[in-house]
């Protein structure tokens, strides 16, 4: 029961041809996520008429059609003169494992752990040779029963949730066959104004700390960190609205969850002022680009974890202010591209709580009207301390929050008593693995 | 002068005739009315005229051969999801091939000089890493592809499948027990007492030995109609080892099929798009180097191919040269037969040093369809017939967007032929094919009306994007050197680089240092710089 059987990998290609001698560059933001990589699982419920492997020979057909948008995707990387990566459109296609579980969407998704849920979606690490490798890897897999889950893997220089969710939304659309989503846009981010060549220091300190933090270069720790794992808690709609209430004025839900989860963390690791936050959120709003836009546009922020109370209201400030408008975005893309060496590869030790509250997972609908049933989504590495992801839930208003953590924080944050903040009591939707 | 040559030759019996028969009427007219009465009519000897002229009409047309019209014929298009663009045909080479990238490199350089384009398909088997080419997979790839074929067929003709009394399949490499045929009279569901044959093992030419079958089994069934089914089935032979010249299969061959229905029924004569004219078969197996020449054999790890010797192209010339001995004198006008006449009895007696007159075959055909089994092939078949590139294009642009899809490939290009809209009532079309044996045979068509472009077919989403030309770096080099000198072109143009396969790589620094007036330096780093 719920075990998961790999049938084949193959390469689908897109449908039109991509004229030869095309690149797609890479801006700032996409090039400081390499090494790390985002994977999205939906499920699906669908009903069991079909013959098995039919519905994923439509998928198959569909997603070449939808890949024909994106020439980027289909690529391979490439190191431009200057040494950094950029993505050559050679039309080479991206990788698709079929698979299969026995049993239905609903007696997996209650028995499913970190694991399990990461073997619904194919991921592999960079190639000595890089041109041979896809950075998109696809996974579907049909449960026995009746149900669908589809997995999407990427590269996150290539992109981040929001565009990786747009990407299944336009094959979803694609199989559906009715109106198309907008095209996504590839194009540089907006040029930061040219200030005066004085301007040489960077004008807020804070916002280039989490950055700062992440050279380490690889492997900054010697020892090996200890096992993590992602247990993922559902807040529903009256939980949130009560949080948010208790998180002062102003206060988004995102600040407010990240402020409860985060006050959560320290007291259990006891790390007390030293544990820091950071926060990562999409700028595309901020710095007024379409959602359309394709690539990474992540950006991080330190929250200072020094003279804070243990409350949630003050944390949820503190959160609140470190969130960056156009101009501290633009700050930030200028100082990375004078600092050309910056990687983020989970070499700092704060607590990373990811905003993806824009990312609309329940929009791709790849057959009548089944919407997903659940949405998992993950930005690995995880380093240092952990990382927390907030993203929508089925439910409007609700969230659902995926908290990485090493093994026993994980365990006794499920163990935790909720009853400081009365009436926001998160349901476990994916708990530890049961040994 | 030498157009006056050929008429005067081509034209000799009206030459010869129109003369004598003047002269004739003006003695008859000459000569008195008095000797009209001295010829004694006798009636018998009128009955006994006419009835050896009505005898001798009478085992003139019994003898006769009965005319074979092509009716339709329709061809394969794979759906656009099993194209093969040539970076993940490398990729996948690159990934299963992973110990040996010295063979990796080989495939490359193949592909890149093949003539292929980014939009051959292979089966779905072989899109899976590692591919996974099972019976089910190649009878799955058999029925899409046949299946398909007849049903367009049927389609433009309005044929019914009981009305089918000849079916003749020939695929080479898949032969499965129940034979492909018996598989298309299962779907069909065919009439039982179908005459129904299946050719395999013969080759890319077995698409023509098909039609010269079908042709003798016309001759002894009247009023009766065959379905031909030419195809080569990719899924169960992907070469899976690393010999190099097992691999250039993997490289070439593409997947396709056609379906043709001839008839001698005298119904179909005005529907009839083509009337066959002549099929011409030469089997070179005698010798065993042609007999070797590709011989399918397993490779030192016992993987099964097809190896292809490095004599092809010289044996493939030689094979050419006996059909056209047997074909020449069957279709070329007697101006070009007398002048290969002179020539051959010159270098005879007075100079063996004279150059060995190659008819021109262009008087005796309008177009052309060379099998498209390579580039190399077409180049050579271009070469040593004086063709133009007009009359190569349709085995080109089918060698670009289908890839070789063996004996089905004429009928291919017979459908860019159509599809361009160049096919007009009386043209002589010349079908060339070669394949293992080593064998090479001809058909010859004529025209029966003129064909109209339709909407439909394998080119119709296409056709308007060909001809397309493929510029080596070397013809580009030369390209600019003409424009600077012709056209005193002189400011700096973008020349784009797709890419530069390993081997040629000192080649191309030369030319981009000759182009862009780079430091020897620079050009290295230019195009070290590109993948």
């Amino acid at each position: 029961m719920g075990e998961v059987t790999f049938i084949c990998k193959r390469t689908v290609i897109s449908t039109k041809a991509v004229e030869p001698g095309k690149f797609s560059p890479l801006s700032v933001l996409d090039r400081i996520m390499e090494g790390n990589h985002v994977r999205i699982v939906l499920y699906y419920n669908l009903p069991t008429r079909r013959r098995p492997g039919e519905l994923t020979k439509r998928l198959r057909e569909t997603i070449s059609e939808a890949l024909s948008a994106y020439p980027p995707v289909i690529g391979r990387l490439v190191r431009t003169p200057e040494g950094h990566w950029t993505v050559k459109c050679n039309d080479a296609g991206v990788r698709m494992v079929e698979a299969k579980v026995n049993g239905t969407v609903q007696e997996w998704l209650q028995n499913v752990d970190r694991e399990k849920e990461l073997m619904l979606v194919h991921w592999e690490e960079i190639y000595h040779k890089p041109y041979f490798w896809s950075t998109f890897y696809v996974q579907i897999t049909e449960f026995e029963c009746g149900g669908l889950a589809i997995g999407l893997s990427c590269s996150h220089m290539l992109s981040d949730p929001t565009s990786a969710t747009m990407l299944i939304k336009v094959w979803a659309d694609t199989t559906l066959g009715g109106q198309t989503a907008p095209a996504p846009v590839f194009r540089p981010l907006p040029t930061p104004p040219q200030q005066a060549a004085a301007a040489n220091t960077t004008t807020n300190p804070t916002s280039i700390d989490h950055y700062k933090s992440g050279t380490g270069g690889g492997g900054g720790g010697a020892c090996t960190p200890p096992p993590t794992s992602t247990i993922t808690l559902q807040f529903s709609q009256e939980s949130v609205a009560r949080c948010v209430a208790a998180a002062g004025p102003h206060a988004t839900p995102f600040d407010a969850l990240t402020a409860l989860l985060w006050t959560r963390i320290r007291r259990i690791r006891g790390a007390g002022p030293e544990l820091s936050l950071s926060i990562c959120f999409d700028a595309r709003s901020v710095l007024g680009l379409e959602s359309g836009f394709f690539g990474s546009c992540m950006v991080f922020n330190k929250v200072a974890g020094a003279g804070l109370s243990e409350d949630v209201a003050g944390a949820a400030t503190a959160i609140r202010e470190a969130g960056m408008d156009g101009d501290g975005v633009m700050e930030v893309i200028e100082w990375l591209e004078r600092e050309s060496e910056v990687r983020l590869d989970g070499g700092n030790n704060d607590v990373v709580c990811v905003n993806l509250e824009s990312v609309g997972v329940y929009g791709a609908v790849f057959e009548g009207d089944a919407a997903p049933l659940r949405a998992a989504c993950y930005v690995e590495p995880v380093g240092g301390a952990g990382k927390v992801l907030i993203m929508p839930a089925v439910e409007p208003g609700g969230r659902v929050a995926a908290v990485t953590l090493p093994e026993d924080e994980a365990k006794k944050l499920l163990e935790d008593t909720w009853v400081e903040l009365q009436g926001v009591v998160p349901v476990v939707v994916m708990g530890l693995p049961k040994k | 002068m030498k157009l006056g040559y050929q008429y005067l030759v081509n034209h000799v019996l009206a030459f010869l005739l129109i003369p004598t028969a003047i002269a004739v009427a003006v003695e008859i007219l000459r000569s008195s009315p008095a000797r009209w009465n001295s010829f004694a009519i006798d009636p018998i000897h009128i009955l006994f005229t006419s009835f050896l002229a009505v005898f001798i009409a009478t085992v003139y047309f019994m003898s006769k051969p009965r005319s074979i019209y092509l009716v339709d014929y329709a061809c394969y298009k794979p759906p656009v999801t099993c194209r093969v663009p040539f970076s993940t045909f490398m990729e996948h080479s690159r990934l299963i091939l992973k110990d040996n990238p010295k063979s990796v490199d080989f495939q490359m350089r193949i592909l890149e000089r093949s003539g292929l384009g980014e939009e051959t398909c292979l089966p779905p088997a072989i899109h899976y890493i590692p591919p996974t080419p099972t019976m089910d997979a190649a009878r799955g790839e058999a029925e899409t592809v046949i299946f398909s074929s007849i049903d367009s067929l049927m389609k433009s003709t309005g044929l019914k499948p009981k009305q089918i009394d000849i079916l003749i399949v020939n695929c080479s490499l898949f032969s499965p027990t129940p034979s492909l045929s018996a598989m298309i009279v299962n779907k069909y569901k065919l009439r039982s007492n179908i005459k129904s044959y299946n050719l395999s093992g013969m080759g890319c030419s077995a698409g023509l030995i098909s039609i010269d079958l079908a042709r003798d089994l016309l001759q002894i069934h009247p009023n009766s109609n065959a379905l031909v089914i030419s195809t080569e089935i990719i899924t169960p032979n992907y070469y899976k080892g690393s010999e190099r010249a097992m691999l250039l299969p993997n490289c070439l061959f593409r997947m396709g099929g056609a379906a043709i229905l001839l008839s001698n029924k005298r119904r179909d004569r005005s529907l009839a798009k083509y009337k066959l004219v002549h099929v011409v078969r030469t089997h070179k197996g005698a010798d065993d180097k042609a007999y070797k020449c590709v011989y399918e054999q397993e490779d030192p790890q016992g993987k099964v191919g097809i190896n292809l010797s490095k004599d092809l192209m010289v044996i493939a010339g030689e094979a050419l040269k006996s059909n056209i001995t047997t074909i020449g004198p069957l279709v070329l006008p007697a101006s070009e037969q007398l002048l290969f006449l002179f020539t051959l009895i010159g270098r005879k007696i007075f100079n063996p040093k004279w150059k060995p007159y190659i008819p021109d075959f262009k008087q005796a055909f309008e177009h052309f369809c060379i099998h498209a089994g390579g580039r190399a092939v077409i180049d050579e078949l271009q070469k040593n017939l004086q063709l133009s590139a007009e009359h190569v294009e349709a085995s080109r642009m089918t060698l670009h967007r289908f890839g070789n899809t063996s004996s089905s490939s004429l009928w291919y290009e017979l459908g860019y032929i159509e599809a361009k809209g160049r096919m007009k009532k009386g043209d002589r079309v010349w079908q060339i094919a070669f394949g293992s044996g080593f064998k090479c045979n001809s058909a010859v068509w004529k025209c029966n009306r003129t064909i109209k472009t339709t909407s439909d077919g394998p080119w119709q989403d296409c056709i308007h994007t060909y001809p397309i030309s493929n510029l080596t770096l070397a013809d580009t080099q030369k390209l600019v050197e003409y424009l600077q000198d012709k056209l005193g072109v002189s400011a700096p143009f973008d020349v784009v680089i797709d890419d530069v396969p390993s081997n040629s790589r000192i080649a191309t620094i030369k030319v981009v240092r000759a182009l862009t007036s780079l430091a020897l330096k620079e050009a290295k780093k230019l195009i070290e710089g590109l993948p």
